[in-house]
């Protein structure tokens, strides 16, 4: 059986094992071809065929060459075998690449089951492996499933059409399925009385173990990296009622736009670039690695959708070298992120440029904290590094105070006229040209404005600012075009459209009514953010407060317009470090390379819906979510639903992102991820992901606390990690009773910690003492920031310095090495040391009063700890190793996440500057701090709830 | 036909309006699942109608209080006081960037909203027919 089975008299068939492929060998002629003959054919009871070789010696995703294996005998199979070929091909998998894991499937070795349901449908099974042992145990089959030579196995496909026809009004996919399917291996951890392993929070998601066959090709890429997608559950559940049965959540973490770093290891992003794009024509879904061909390689099933497609003619064909080309080599089906050059069918306009609107407060205390001055420096700094390969980037400064002052900019001039507007109510452009202008023409101009912007509002004492106003005309400006208004403030909008009263209500905090402030104020944000989204302009606000700015209002900006807050608390440019952060943050804003005109949209597998969407972008139908511009490292968490069962053994998700680059290019990038479908509890949590749940709880909290009230935002995420793990230890564990334990799956250990970590995040915690514009601003991040950022901005990095390891702070294999982190909780502090704390926004150097002078001296130059002054602080680079290594150490915290941050150091002394000091420890989550729990007692709280779950 | 007959027959009308609006009302929100409609256009279009609807109910409810139908006016009190309560908190447009996560709630509320209308429809209708036959006596 394992031979082909039809063919005319005279032809033999041969194993070739360079390609794992059947060669067909007339024996009368010598002549040898590899697709099937076609003369006149009559079943051969057994032909001379070399038997191919065992599976291990002749692994088939090895397949080293593909060539000479490009023809699809479709006319032939067809004839043969008519339309049952096509028939389930699905079902007909058989999947032979598991041999090695499952040596002896032929039926004499039962898999285990979950469910008894599978295991019956197995039972029925022996019989017929039994008697076709051969294709199974014995006999290996060629690559994948899909790859060229599979047209020609006919035997294979028989076979699984007599299983499929045995199989008959069986759970098709689950018998097959059922006893080749990898499973999780699911380990349970208690947690009461365990210190957490916080290193393997940097761990990856458990794999997707997808049956083997389901992609077409066998590249290691085929599965985007989680840093691009990744899903709350690494198996999807088959029904809703067993997803609602788990209490796990179902959602899609992603950072579509994510940058492109070579130092982390990063692969470019593959391009497509013949503009040849395969799509469904019902479901519109891309073609991906996960698709099946047909017919001989002429159509493709859509594997969403499963319709039949036609393969576009030039597919295989390479229009540089104008001759064909290998159709497996196509980086759409080897890659799991791809980026398409889209042909101007994608294009509702011409590429718009890179469209830039800088509205400046000039106001006094803007110009006293000396934020026009940097900003000004940075943009004339960064011009640049401003997008502008084609010389098309328009830029214009709006200065808004009291009143609004435009500067036109001619191109060739040498200085900038400043044109003032005082009617804030009804705002117009004073000159219908030359105010939003050419980067490059207008370069002298633009330079010299900056370089005395400051100055030309230096003597001005003007208070009260009409950004509101200033916004409008940047909108007014710029929105034929498109693009991004980058707004900066240091005060309170006051006057004009959008003024904003101080509400920070002191007495407001810590009671229930605290949520109203984290809420807009003022619908005016709101209205005008679905303005700048209809025009596709988004919005960037870096907002510098000394005193209340209203960030949960002006934050509304950028949450609908996809832009990004920024928030600069107490800035004053005569500090360094201030200046140095808020310089480096925005010139790397600046500098990042946009998408323009965006929208996203996921596609997935029939019977699973989006449901619900977090992120920065306006939804503009029921499942697309529009973006004027995508910035880069920016993440979304997406719902989903399962509206019908799912049937077959794999899902695919597919997430397409359809933006103009700032050099003119559409394009669209395609992230495709194929998860396998489990119907059994315990698979499911032994696929679930605690840093993608971490996150939808983080979405879900922050979205709580809006709509109701921080409490119930904090009982929220209490509630499902207590929920969860009940029903883990009812369903999967079968303890039954009350335990002194509280059982976790190992791929969950660390969800505990990140959820405390959560509920006691600045962004959530309790407190009367917490301004609301850090609440606020903790919220955007908690957002926004990717899983890499997230996890650190919930669950601090600790590390001790004064006894690190010696290869600590040297240059390693992947850059600087950096210490083994610690639990986060005050016993690792010791009185002489020094310790580093850092979430990713803020780093904090920890001395204890004991230090050793040398150690002060070693690493900031002083002669004793007394001599320390706590506060922000730029460490020297002394000339020792200690000092060179601990800069090391905070240089690479500084640079080794994703985003534009740039941590603030902060010098804490372990007995001085209460506030600073107090600060620092509320990093250290595991500890008990004022009234919040520490992680023990929160384990508890935990299994409390765990335990009136098994009551319930 | 007399004072009763004519209120009635007013409340006839004005149900039936009100019915229309609803019935508008879902099938805009129907519009919007199927993307026939942008949340954009959607709103602006059913916020014009929002106050002019409560405040013709109000109206409504207000014609009942002075003539003294008390069982007529006694059904429509709770609405008038839910849709004050929703003015109240400022919340009774509809907000483009929130019509996704809200709109089964939207939908919900406005099927009520049918309903009810629906059924002081008839009774106005029964009422006013009483009303007449019972001047015609």
């Amino acid at each position: 059986m394992s031979q082909p089975l039809m063919l005319p008299q005279g032809w033999e068939a041969r194993w070739d094992a360079q390609s794992s492929a059947y060669i067909y060998i007339d024996q009368s002629t010598g002549q040898s071809q590899w697709e099937l003959p076609t003369n006149p054919s009559y079943p051969t009871s057994h032909p001379s065929a070399s038997p191919p070789p065992n599976p291990a010696s002749a692994p088939a995703n090895a397949a080293p060459s593909r060539h000479g294996r490009r023809q699809y005998p479709t006319a032939q199979i067809q004839q043969m075998y008519g339309s049952a070929y096509e028939a389930q091909p699905q079902v007909g998998q058989p999947q032979p690449l598991t041999a090695p894991g499952y040596p002896d499937q032929g039926g004499a070795q039962q898999p285990q089951f979950f469910t008894p349901g599978l295991g019956g449908a197995d039972a029925q099974q022996p019989a017929v492996y039994g008697s076709q042992q051969a294709p199974y145990g014995g006999a290996p089959q060629q690559p994948a499933y899909g790859q060229p030579p599979a047209y020609g196995q006919q035997p294979v496909e028989q076979i699984s059409n007599q299983f499929q026809q045995m199989n008959m009004g069986q759970k098709g996919g689950a018998a097959y399925g059922a006893d080749q399917k990898q499973l999780h291996q699911i380990q349970t951890v208690n947690l009461i009385g365990m210190q957490p392993d916080v290193s393997a929070l940097d761990s990856p998601p458990p794999p997707y173990l997808l049956p083997p066959n389901a992609a077409v090709t066998s590249s290691p890429h085929i599965q985007p990296h989680p840093s691009y997608q990744r899903c709350t559950l690494t198996s999807m559940p088959t029904t809703q009622s067993l997803l609602n049965k788990s209490k796990l959540p179902l959602a899609l973490v992603m950072a579509p736009h994510r940058s492109y770093r070579e130092s982390d290891g990063d692969e470019p992003v593959p391009v497509v670039e013949d503009a040849v794009i395969a799509r469904c024509r019902r479901c519109r879904a891309y073609i991906n690695p996960f698709v099946t061909f047909i017919e001989g390689g002429n159509r493709w099933k859509c594997c969403m959708c499963g319709l039949s497609n036609e393969v576009p003619q030039l597919f295989d064909w390479d229009q540089r070298e104008g001759k064909p080309a290998d159709r497996w080599a196509r980086k759409e089906l080897n890659h799991g992120v791809v980026e398409y050059i889209a042909p101007t069918e994608y294009m509702v306009r011409p590429p718009q440029p890179p469209v830039y609107a800088f509205v400046i407060d000039v106001s006094q205390p803007a110009i006293q904290s000396g934020m026009v001055a940097v900003a000004a420096r940075t943009i004339l700094e960064s011009l640049d590094n401003i997008p502008n390969a084609d010389n098309r980037t328009k830029i214009t400064i709006i200065a808004v105070s009291t009143s609004l002052h435009f500067f036109s900019l001619p191109a060739g001039a040498t200085e900038a006229t400043m044109l003032v507007v005082s009617d804030l109510s009804d705002v117009f452009l004073p000159k219908p040209v030359d105010l939003l202008v050419n980067l490059t023409e207008s370069r002298p101009a633009i330079e010299s404005l900056l370089g005395r912007l400051s100055d030309m509002f230096q003597d001005s004492h003007v208070v009260g600012n009409a950004l509101g106003s200033g916004l409008q005309a940047a909108h007014q400006l710029i929105s034929k075009i498109g693009g991004k208004i980058v707004c900066l403030t240091a005060s309170l909008p006051t006057m004009g459209e959008g003024a904003l009263k101080a509400r920070d209500d002191p007495k407001l905090l810590g009671t229930s009514k605290e949520s109203s402030l984290l809420n807009a104020g003022s619908s005016f944000y709101k209205t005008f953010a679905i303005e700048c989204s209809k025009q596709q302009v988004a919005v960037d606000m870096f907002l510098f407060s000394t005193t209340y700015t209203d960030v949960a209002t002006l934050s509304c900006l950028p949450r609908y317009t996809a832009g990004q807050t920024y928030l600069y608390p107490g800035f004053n440019a005569s500090r360094s470090e201030d200046a140095i952060k808020f310089a480096t943050e925005f010139g790397k804003v600046l500098a990042m390379p946009m998408g323009l005109e965006a929208v996203i949209r996921v596609r997935a597998t029939r019977g699973i819906r989006m449901s619900a969407f977090h992120g920065n972008f306006f939804i503009r139908s029921t499942d697309l979510l529009a973006l004027p511009v995508v910035p880069m490292d920016q993440n979304y968490v997406i719902e989903l639903q399962l509206e019908d069962d799912i049937k077959g053994s794999f899902v695919v998700l597919q997430t397409a992102v359809l933006h103009t680059t700032c050099y003119g290019e559409r394009r669209i990038r395609v992230v495709t991820q194929a998860m396998p479908t489990t119907d059994s509890i315990a698979e499911l949590y032994a696929s679930a992901d605690q840093v993608a749940i971490a996150t939808y709880l983080t979405n879900k909290g922050v979205e709580r606390s809006m709509s109701h009230h921080l409490d119930d935002a904090r009982n929220l995420i209490t509630n499902r990690l207590g929920e969860m793990l009940s029903v883990y230890k009812n369903q999967v564990t079968s303890a039954a009773g009350a335990s002194a334990q509280l059982a976790v799956p190992d791929n969950l250990k660390l969800l505990p910690l990140l959820c405390c970590g959560l509920v006691k995040h600045v962004g959530l915690r309790e407190g009367s003492s917490i301004p609301p514009d850090l609440r606020s601003y903790a919220q955007c991040l908690l957002t926004t920031l990717p899983c890499q950022s997230l996890v650190p901005y919930i669950h601090p990095r600790f590390y001790s310095l004064h006894n690190m390891p010696a290869e600590a702070g040297n240059m390693g294999e992947h850059g600087v090495t950096l210490p083994p982190a610690l639990n986060l909780t005050s016993e690792r502090l010791e009185r002489h040391g020094l310790f580093l704390i850092e979430d990713g926004q803020n780093i904090f150097l920890w001395v204890g009063h004991e230090a050793v002078p040398r150690l002060i001296q070693d690493v900031f130059d002083l002669p004793s700890y007394g001599e320390l002054t706590g506060g922000k602080y730029t460490l020297p680079v002394l000339d020792n190793p200690f000092s060179q290594r601990v800069n090391n150490i905070v240089a690479k915290t500084r640079e080794m996440r994703r985003g534009v941050y740039r941590p603030h150091l902060y010098v804490v002394k372990s007995d001085a500057e209460p506030a600073l000091r107090s600060w620092a420890l509320s990093l250290l989550i595991e500890d008990r701090m004022d009234h919040m729990s520490s992680y023990a007692q929160y384990l508890t709280t935990v299994k409390n709830k765990v335990g009136q779950g098994v009551l319930s | 036909m007399g004072g009763e007959g004519w209120l009635f027959l007013f409340a006839v009308l004005m149900a039936a309006v009100l019915l229309f609006t609803m019935v508008f009302f879902i099938i805009m929100f129907s519009d919007l699942e199927c993307d026939y409609i942008n949340p954009i256009d959607l709103c602006n279009k059913l916020n014009q109608f929002v106050l002019p609807e409560m405040i013709a109910h109000a109206f409504l409810t207000l014609c009942f209080l002075l003539s003294g139908q008390w069982l007529a006016f006694l059904l429509n009190a709770p609405l008038v006081g839910y849709n004050v309560n929703k003015i109240m908190a400022k919340n009774h447009m509809y907000d483009a960037t929130e019509i996704f996560r809200t709109l089964s709630g939207h939908k919900k509320e406005s099927f009520i909203k049918l309903g009810f209308y629906l059924v002081s429809f008839f009774y106005y209708l029964y009422r006013m027919i009483l009303a007449l036959i019972s001047e015609s006596d």
